[in-house]
């Protein structure tokens, strides 16, 4: 059987877009100019349709501390949060976008979380205030957390219009207000954000002044 | 059944504990430590204070926790070494989280109970506080905690037995994630010892015991046990220095009264506390 006329077209098409495929380096900085680490920058294409999910993600909890900070994954993303330290811990979320809680455990759990909807999700632990992390949920495969530099590279973008936003856990506003659009070919483009972030007012580990939190 | 049950979480739950260790060294200056009214009674000192314990925490449910600790503590002051003192401590706390995560309402009830052996041998004894505490969190950068205390402290000489009454109320304020702020108001009623060059007739007149003392040298002074009642501001700073170490600071002004005997305190605080 030949192949029909549409079906090479659609391969020649499909081939070239990957020959052309590019890289995307988005750097960010907060309002004073410093490197805006642990930022998520995500590309969104025009009009296509986003790929199913392709792996598992893991958030740990070593030491009394999420590892990492912030994770970025796909929407349907399966999240599982082993527990590495010898003791239990107690992980919540009050966000809308998944609202869940793990109670008391060690170990792995046996049910990972499935993040079935776009948002930003912060995570707590009820025992230890000062444990916070946060899962970006987005629409888009293409994604990457910044560095402490405040870089991070979207490899492998098929060529095409892209709407880039970036979004930071003490982020004034919507990520969508500084939302940048370019156009991806071969070779590598380079966009910057200048992101106006809130006071970090994490809770702290070292003692502080408060009585209610930790004892 | 019921305490088999509760024997049992408790076990459990010991299985599981977690420990936490705490110190805390610094200086703390009382601008009258003879608690004095007239301005050529009053002595002022400052002392190195230090506190270290270990506590286990042991969550019971999701919203329930129960510490046992121990500590020890000591101050040593610079000129009036009467007041030196040292004491072994130990605290059981029961905390109850009104739902998840730091936001939600809690109460604790605690209890210490310990021994404070005091250079001036007469004025050791032992000490507990049965202290009960509540918070809630306005917003992720404020919150509001209050609480009474009934404080007893039991000593061979009687002269020295005390028993206090403690009402406060503060605000805490995170500012950074490494500057937290507070301001507090504290309202303590109970026994104070007020030093004085006799004669002072207008205090004996209402005092409840008297006894002639050395512990500020000469001229010797008579110490008297009144019922006084206090009022007193405070306001302290923490900062991060580090994952598991603050530097503290305080100062605190107080005013106590048994009319018409009226006395002031300024105590300054500096500290680093270290918790693991």
């Amino acid at each position: 059987m030949r192949p029909s006329r549409g079906f090479v077209v659609l391969t020649v098409l499909v081939f070239a877009g990957d020959l052309l495929a590019g890289s995307l380096e988005v750097i960010v900085k907060d309002d004073k100019g410093r490197p805006g680490s642990d930022a998520v920058a995500y590309a969104v294409a025009a009009g296509a349709a986003s790929a199913a999910p392709k792996k598992q993600a893991v958030v740990d909890q070593r030491d009394k501390q999420f590892v990492p900070y912030v994770t970025a994954v796909q929407v349907g993303t399966a999240v599982i949060f082993p527990n590495s330290d010898n003791i239990r811990h107690h992980v919540y979320s009050f966000s809308p976008a998944k609202k869940f809680e793990l109670p008391l455990y060690s170990g792995v759990p046996a049910e990972p979380v499935v993040f079935d909807k776009v948002g930003f999700i912060t995570l707590g632990c009820n025992i230890h205030d000062w444990m916070i992390a946060y899962v970006a949920v987005l629409p888009t495969p293409y994604f990457q957390v910044t560095r402490q530099d405040g870089r991070a590279v979207l490899k492998d973008l098929p060529a095409g219009q892209y709407t880039v936003q970036v979004w930071h856990p003490a982020l004034k506003g919507q990520p969508e207000a500084l939302a940048q659009r370019i156009d991806v070919g071969g070779g590598t483009k380079s966009l910057l954000f200048t992101l106006p972030l809130k006071h970090d007012v994490r809770a702290k580990r070292a003692p502080g002044l408060t009585t209610g939190g930790y004892r | 059944m019921t305490l088999s049950i509760v024997l049992l979480i408790l076990f459990s739950s010991f299985a599981r504990a977690e420990w936490r260790f705490e110190g805390e060294t610094g200086v703390v200056y009382n601008s009258n430590l003879s608690n004095s009214d007239r301005s050529a009674d009053v002595r002022d000192d400052w002392a190195w204070r230090s506190d270290i314990s270990a506590a286990n925490g042991l969550q019971l449910t999701r919203d329930l926790r129960l510490n046992l600790g121990a500590d020890m503590r000591g101050e040593v002051w610079d000129r009036f070494d009467a007041f030196n003192t040292i004491g072994p401590g130990a605290s059981a706390g029961l905390r109850y989280r009104f739902g998840l995560g730091r936001q939600a309402p809690w109460v604790l009830l605690e209890d210490r109970f310990g021994y404070d052996r005091f250079h001036d041998t007469a004025q050791s004894g032992y000490d507990n506080v049965l202290n009960f505490q509540t918070g809630i969190a306005l917003s992720d950068r404020i919150a509001l905690e209050g609480g009474y205390a009934f404080e007893s402290f039991v000593s061979p000489n009687d002269f020295y037995d005390r028993q206090v009454h403690r009402g406060n109320a503060r605000m805490v304020f995170d500012v950074t994630s490494s500057l937290q702020v507070t301001v507090g108001y504290t309202y303590r009623e109970g026994d104070v010892i007020s030093y004085a060059v006799p004669p002072r007739p207008d205090i004996a007149r209402f005092s409840i015991e008297r006894e002639d003392q050395d512990e500020f040298g000469q001229p010797l002074r008579t110490a008297y046990k009144l019922l006084g009642r206090t009022h007193a501001l405070s306001f302290s700073i923490a900062y991060q220095l580090m994952k598991y170490a603050s530097v503290q600071l305080g100062y605190e002004y107080a005013i106590t009264t048994h009319d018409p005997l009226q006395y002031e305190n300024h105590l300054v605080e500096a500290n680093i506390a270290v918790a693991y």
